[in-house]
């Protein structure tokens, strides 16, 4: 009793010099709460661990300091001063334990060899795009993420170091194991990390596709502990960036009458009294508007020692800035794991369903999509015509047959929706410790359907449409994927050996179907109801890839690190004796910092690793039965008195039955180094890769018949180049803030093409102007190669200095127009005289940025941009013109005159100078610095959390695209055309869809 | 343990017997190696060569081809709207105009198809001689004409005379043009030797071997093979052959009076396949041609592409009918403000003349529809089914005519010549017109006769008289025609490009 009461005593006392302190931890990585971590008094025993919302509560006197410790988790010491703490922890992972993913199976990051850039869901703080790769662009050393459109929904594309082939330069796309073809369809809810193989030590595990690198989606899986349940909620205005600046009706009058006044012709009726005109239409007004994007998740994850779960569903749903089009998505997913003795058993199921509006194109005319309509439609005609069928006026007269833009987008429906499954299930067995099977089987369906109404219509004099069309296709695509792989993992003292093989086998398979009728009652949109013509068509494509694989990791003393790879692929799409194709790689790294004589300089550099890497990758991107020489049918005729139908069939292209293997060498060189306790790290890379034997079409002449270019091994190309990732976190009493930073800098240079003196022309930029780029062999891939402009002719004197032998190299010019560079010496000016003018790739990319938080608030903030491209300005080519007959650039009323001597040519109507030809008059900088995203959060503190019973709540608002800092006076720098490679850099006002600007605002909980 | 293994070594053979699974075939086409089997599959190889001649992008009877192929006559305008048509028609054009690009590919694919049918006809079993010998004629024809429409328009170019089976043969230099004319005479002639006179009415529309003997006529006379043109052309006008005038000159260009007695080679049209102009070779392709539709005015939703000169407009009117009428060829081609004056079901005051030219063609547009919207099919396809008359009995006379008088014999010209005249309800010629003075006659009436038919360019070319005839007319762009130059199209910049053994014309 009276030792009880002693105890009692001395503790009262004891508490008497304490106070409670009370406080959560949370975890850097994603902002939960952590459970379960150990919190105790410096040098004392006492402890305690928080609860399953982070939280704690421990008695300590003040200016103690208390230790926060988890697994997992670099240990931390905070200064107990009596105020509710938040302890931050950092997880080691960002130290060298990390693990990371790699083609079948992890690697601890102190243990590669290869180029890998990684990043975590948790770092992919943009919350205003549709896109989750969007949000990665200009953050991964070495990767070029474009937009690939502005459309809602459209996506990007993704380019690792630089461009490596001629053909499709798309990386292969792995998630949770599974090959898929795009991944702009999944949330951002639902990733894990997404990792980039970059170079062939890192890659050559996927062999035959993986010369143009490897993106590797993980998504989230659950962990031990109590269950997480996750929502989130974001909702946004996107409004447009910039518009093109074109004239009133006013003003686009003035500017005609004086072009067909110069060129002697009659001026247009419809711009016979200026001033009468006033501002008339202003079609992007009418076009674009402010439209809403919103984004909710919700994701339940948890587990035990035996298995793990993780579910999570989204809704996106993003209205589009041009009206009418827009793009929703549903997502869910499923993905656990359950172990049972030597067992292991784990799944994840995906499902994704998209729905895209889409503008109409071009309806025959030369204004392209609404895009481009909105900009050269003249501002003198009207939108809507009440009396006209289908309610919308439009261009009359003889002018060029742009289209109502509005009408574009009322009157033709066309819709997209995409749905997918994506399974992935696999069984492990641990046949002795260490050695492991697992099979691996996937599969992918996709499944498209497109519609396209097209209603009847009159809009103006130059469209029109009698009948009510449908046309409905669809299109499904199915993968299946068969994985045996074996593992064996084994340390032996200083020892490590991770050693891989397998065998897979994949197919492909793909079959499309359309059926079309037009003549449909109004209001009807199902094919039965048409009275017209039918049309159908279908096909089916297949494809297959066995192979096998084998790779050995290799580590002695955590210090020399080795890893080599092989794989070797057989595949369908070449003739049997071309079908089969090596992929070796080998790697070494070397961790200096673990080397005992590296002890001194420890405490400043805390790891320093040098690798090296070489290898061969492969690429069978072209299309399926090529080395067989097709009859191609339906090429028909009409034949016969009764004038019928007369089926028509034959070779109409060529074979390409002696292709081979695309292969990629790719040597590496790299360093990663973390300094002051790994604060600061940093990674950098030198690379340079060869491709050989391109698979490409080339061109071959138009005298050989051939409908298409045939594939062919067509060259050899050369990229090098340096990235660099850097990262420093830190923090100043309760600020804590990371600067990071990514730099890459790509060289291409094309060695061989085809023929040798093969000069592959592309990048047409208008309707009908002429090529803008050129390939060949010595010269960068896609360079722009233009006749130059070099300023105006002030005077008839300057025109008549202008010749070569006495005669005038431009006979056709006057005054006020352009005088080009006769480059050739020829005495004249044409296509011979085009010089490289510049290149679509930048110097450098990069993106930087700054993520700080204090007390309740964060802050991100992050730059991206490129420097030193070029990109063709095909709108304002159209839009300079002042010889076709549609609205002009506000430029144009800057004209050279006789009186006032200005840098834009003079309007003329017939053009006999050739001043719109495609030359460099209309190449721009396409450098740009962009704030990508900025965005401000609060995460709410203890009184609220405990009052509503949830582990942590946070708001922010987040900015996208604030502001971009550029010369280039089109809609985006960041162009995003897609298609060939020939085209890059082209802006092409066709198919334009300009870059939205976005604010949002968001909450994050966890309950 | 064990039974793992059994397993995994089951799922790896099950798995890794499937190599055959590599060995995939196309299941959506025939390949050459399986063609040609039947006597089907080679008249199907003939659909697809003469589709090609329709083409829409360069078949010389598509409407682009329509358009190049008349636009740059002093007879003809093409408004400013599709640049590279506007460039041609004003001289403006460069080696990369789309339009003479189209033209050049698309009739050396019909080369390709036509070699095709040549290389591959002994595959076919059962194939009589007679018959295998029309098809190789008949192959034959469509080459020769492919020749000749890119030796008038391009001059120098390859001769191609076997499909390419590497590679290497992809690459062919251009022969002098006097080579290409006499690979096309050559061809014309085999043609002519086992072609059949007349087919039966499922067949109407094939190369009859009238057909052979006129472009070898033809040929001869732009080659200056006077008297060979004129034995050659004046077969026709006896038995086998039964070519008559029609007595209804507009009869030629309406779509009720198709492959008729004055029709010596035709190209069909009709609204008979898919609904899209503009989908390539496939079902969804109309095999029809978009060209009414071009020309239509906008008051009917036409594109009014182009327009007739004035002085083509005042051509007509030099000479009036016995009856002291316009010239009904006049009436047939054009459409202008006179007394009762329809279009399109509509009063000729409901439409505006745009260009400041007085006429707009008729000649091949569906004027008795209400626009040209829809096709025969009644899908909105901008698809006429009027067949182009590629060569009319009254090319024959008329090039009869010339060649007796190049000969120096005016006064045998007189008869078919006179035939054109009397069918236009003209009174008899003068008598004893001197050579200079019947070829005046001559050079007239095929202007007159021939208007937007792909000759009157052509024509002035082969007279000499390119420079003097555009310089001494209406034509929008006549300023920038540099004689010789403009006589033919700039070897395609895009052949020049790929073909390292290509040489660009000169003047170019």
């Amino acid at each position: 009793m009276t030792f009880l009461l002693v105890i009692l005593l001395s503790a009262v006392s004891y508490a008497q010099q304490q106070i409670t302190v009370t406080g959560t931890v949370t975890s850097k990585d994603d902002g939960q709460p952590l459970p379960g971590v150990a919190v105790s008094v410096k040098n004392t025993t006492q402890g305690v661990a928080t609860d399953g919302s982070g939280k704690f509560s421990i008695r300590t006197a003040p200016g103690s300091t208390l230790v926060f410790k988890a697994l997992g988790f670099t240990t931390q010491e905070v200064n107990v001063d009596g105020s509710p703490m938040h302890v931050v922890l950092i997880s080691s992972q960002s130290n060298l334990n990390e693990v990371v993913v790699i083609g079948y199976g992890t690697v601890r990051k102190k243990d590669l060899t290869g180029a890998i850039a990684n990043i975590k869901g948790a770092d992919i703080k943009s919350q205003g795009v549709s896109d989750v790769t969007k949000a990665l662009q200009g953050k991964l050393p070495g990767v070029t993420i474009e937009s690939a459109g502005g459309n809602p929904g459209a996506g990007t594309r993704i380019l690792i170091r630089g461009v490596g082939t001629l053909g499709d330069a798309a990386p292969l796309y792995i998630v949770d194991g599974v090959p898929v073809a795009s991944i702009n369809n999944l949330s951002q809810v639902d990733i894990q990390s997404v990792d980039v193989l970059k170079d062939a030590s890192a890659a050559a595990i996927y062999g035959s596709r993986a010369a143009n690198g490897v993106v590797l989606i993980t998504t989230k899986s659950g962990k031990e502990g109590k269950p997480v349940v996750q929502v989130t909620a974001n909702y946004g205005v996107q409004r447009i960036g910039h518009e093109v600046d074109v004239l009133n009706a006013q003003q686009w009058a003035k500017v005609s009458n004086a072009a067909h006044d110069a060129a002697g012709l009659a001026r247009l009726d419809i711009a016979r009294n200026p001033d009468s005109l006033g501002a008339g239409t202003d079609w992007q007004d009418a076009v674009y508007r402010t439209a809403p994007i919103q984004q909710y998740g919700l994701l339940v994850s948890g587990g035990s020692q035996y298995g793990n779960y993780s579910v999570s569903g989204s809704y996106t749903k993003q209205d589009g800035i041009v009206k009418t089009t827009g793009y929703d998505r549903y997502n869910l997913r499923v993905k656990s794991e359950t172990t049972r003795g030597r067992f292991k058993f784990g799944e994840t199921i995906l499902l994704t369903r998209e729905k895209t509006i889409n503008m109409a194109g071009g309806w025959g005319g030369q204004g392209g999509n609404p895009v481009g309509s909105a900009a050269k439609m003249i501002p003198v005609f009207q939108i809507y015509d009440t009396s006209a069928l289908g309610g919308f006026a439009g261009a009359y007269g003889p002018v060029v047959n742009v289209a109502n833009p509005l009408a574009q987008l009322h009157l033709e429906n066309i819709d997209k929706i995409s749905s997918n499954i994506l399974t992935n299930v696999y069984g492990e067995v641990t046949l002795i410790p260490g050695l492991t099977y697992k099979l691996n089987l996937g599969y992918t369906g996709n499944f498209i359907t497109n519609d396209d109404y097209r209603k009847r219509y009159v809009v103006g004099t130059l469209f029109s449409h009698p009948t009510n069309d449908l046309t409905q296709s669809k299109e499904q695509t199915d993968l299946l994927l068969v994985e045996n792989t074996l593992n064996y993992n084994k340390i032996v003292g200083k020892h490590s050996l991770q050693a891989l093989a397998g065998y897979t086998y994949q197919k492909t398979k793909n079959t499309y179907l359309l059926a079309a009728r037009t003549d449909l009652p109004d209001g009807i949109e199902n094919i039965d109801a048409g009275a017209g013509t039918s049309t159908t068509n279908g096909n089916s494509y297949e494809s297959g890839l066995v192979s096998v694989l084998g790779r050995v990791i290799y580590s002695y003393g955590d210090r020399y690190l080795l890893t080599a790879s092989f794989r070797r692929d057989a595949s369908s799409r070449f003739g049997s004796a071309y079908r089969h194709g090596s992929f070796p790689s080998i790697a070494l790294g070397w961790n200096l910092s673990n080397e005992e004589f590296f002890a001194p300089l420890k405490q400043a550099i805390t790891n320093l690793k040098i690798r090296a890497s070489y290898g061969v990758l492969g690429n069978q991107q072209i299309g399926d039965y090529l080395y067989s020489a097709a009859i191609a049918s339906n090429i028909n005729y009409v034949i016969g008195a009764d004038q019928h139908k007369w089926f028509g069939a034959i070779q109409t292209a060529f074979a390409s039955p002696n292709i081979k293997w695309e292969s990629t060498k790719t040597a590496n060189v790299g360093l990663d180094a973390g300094f002051l306790g790994d604060k600061l790290s940093f990674t950098a890379d030198y690379f340079i890769k060869t491709t050989e034997d391109v698979l490409l079409n080339v061109p071959i002449p138009g005298s050989a018949g051939s409908t298409s270019n045939p594939v062919v091994n067509a060259g050899r190309l050369r990229n090098n180049g340096v990235e660099f990732g850097l990262n420093y976190s830190d923090h100043v009493g309760e600020l804590n803030y990371s600067f990071f930073g990514a730099f890459s800098k790509v060289n291409n240079k094309v060695l061989e093409l085809g023929t040798g003196s093969q000069q592959i022309f592309g990048g047409q930029p208008t309707h009908h102007g002429a090529s803008s780029t050129l390939t060949e062999a010595g010269g960068p891939i896609t360079g722009f190669f233009l006749i130059r402009a070099d300023g105006i002719f002030n005077s008839q004197e300057e025109i008549d200095a202008y010749k070569k032998d006495g005669t005038l190299i431009q006979p056709n010019a006057a005054p006020g127009d352009i005088k080009f560079f006769d480059a050739n010496g020829d005495g004249q000016i044409s296509d011979e005289d085009k010089v490289y003018a510049g290149s679509p790739f930048p110097s450098f990319e990069y993106g930087f940025g700054l993520n700080a938080s204090f007390h309740n608030f964060d802050l991100n903030a992050y730059f991206q941009g490129t420097h030193g491209n070029k990109i063709y300005n095909g709108l304002r080519q159209d839009l300079e013109s002042m010889s076709l007959e549609f609205n002009y650039s506000t430029e144009t009323l800057n004209a050279w005159t006789p009186e006032r001597h200005t840098n834009i040519p003079r309007a003329v109507t017939n053009d006999p100078n050739f001043n719109d030809r495609t030359s460099t008059r209309f190449l721009e900088s396409g450098s740009y610095l962009r704030l990508k995203t900025l965005q401000i959060g609060y995460t709410v503190g203890d009184v609220i959390k405990n009052k509503f019973k949830i582990s942590s709540l946070r708001a922010y608002i987040s900015a996208d695209n604030l502001f971009t800092i550029t010369k280039y006076t089109g809609f985006n720098p960041d162009i995003g055309r897609t298609g060939s490679i020939f085209d890059r850099g082209v802006d092409f006002g066709h198919v334009a869809y300009p870059i939205a600007r976005t604010l949002s605002v968001g909450l994050q909980l966890t309950l | 343990m064990k039974n793992i293994i059994t397993f995994l070594v089951a799922v790896v053979l099950v798995v890794g017997c499937k190599k055959s699974t590599l060995e995939l075939t196309n299941p959506n086409q025939l390949t050459s190696d399986t063609y040609w089997k039947t006597e089907a599959d080679v008249q199907s190889a003939f659909a697809a060569t003469y589709g090609l001649l329709r083409d829409v992008n360069g078949g010389f009877y598509g409407v682009r081809g329509i358009e190049l192929g008349n636009g740059r006559g002093d007879d003809f305008f093409i408004r400013n709207d599709v640049a590279a048509l506007y460039q041609l028609s004003t001289f403006t054009n460069t080696p990369d105009n789309g339009t003479a690009n189209d033209l050049w590919n698309i009739s050396y694919r019909a080369i390709f198809r036509a070699n095709q049918i040549m290389e591959n006809i002994d595959k076919v079993p059962d194939l009589s001689e007679d018959a295998k010998a029309a098809y190789i004629s008949e192959a034959k024809f469509l080459r020769g004409l492919n020749y000749f429409i890119l030796a008038i328009n391009f001059g120098d170019v390859p001769i191609i005379l076997k499909a390419a089976a590497s590679t290497e043969d992809y690459f062919v230099a251009k022969s002098p043009e006097a080579d290409v004319w006499t690979q096309v005479k050559q061809d014309f002639t085999d043609a002519a030797a086992n072609l059949p006179v007349s087919y039966s009415s499922e067949w109407v529309g094939r190369a009859t071997k009238g057909a052979a003997v006129a472009y070898l006529g033809k040929a001869q006379l732009y080659t200056k093979d006077w008297s060979g043109a004129a034995t050659t052309l004046q077969s026709l006008t006896v038995a086998p052959f039964n070519y008559q005038l029609m007595t209804d000159y507009n009869d030629n260009f309406v779509v009720t009076k198709e492959n008729n007695q004055e029709s010596v080679f035709e190209i069909q049209l009709g609204d008979v396949g898919g609904t899209n102009p503009w989908a390539g070779e496939n079902a969804s392709q109309s095999i029809g041609v978009t060209t009414a539709q071009e020309f239509a005015p906008a008051e009917v939703a036409g594109w009014f592409e182009v327009s007739p000169t004035d002085k083509l407009f005042n051509e007509f009117q030099k000479e009036k009918t016995t009856g002291g009428e316009l010239d009904p060829r006049m009436y047939a081609t054009l459409i202008w403000d006179y007394p009762g004056a329809t279009f399109y079901n509509k009063p000729f005051s409901s439409f505006k003349l745009l260009f400041g030219y007085s006429a707009m063609f008729k000649k091949y547009q569906n004027y008795t529809q209400d626009n040209e919207l829809t096709g025969a099919s009644g899908a909105s396809d901008y698809t006429s089914s009027n067949n182009e008359r590629a060569l009319r009995y009254a090319d024959v006379l008329l090039m009869i005519g010339e060649a007796l008088t190049m000969q120096g014999k005016p006064a045998d010209a007189y008869p078919f010549v006179q035939q054109i005249r009397t069918r236009a309800h003209l009174g008899p010629l003068a008598t004893g017109l001197t050579q200079d003075q019947m070829m005046a006659e001559i050079r007239h009436q095929r202007m007159i006769e021939f208007a937007r038919e792909n000759q009157r360019f052509y024509d002035l070319k082969r007279w000499g008289l390119l420079k003097q005839e555009i310089t001494n007319s209406d034509k929008v762009g006549k300023q920038f025609f540099v004689a010789d130059k403009h006589d033919y199209f700039p070897v395609p910049q895009a052949e020049i490009n790929a073909n390292p053994k290509m040489e660009q014309n000169s003047h170019w």
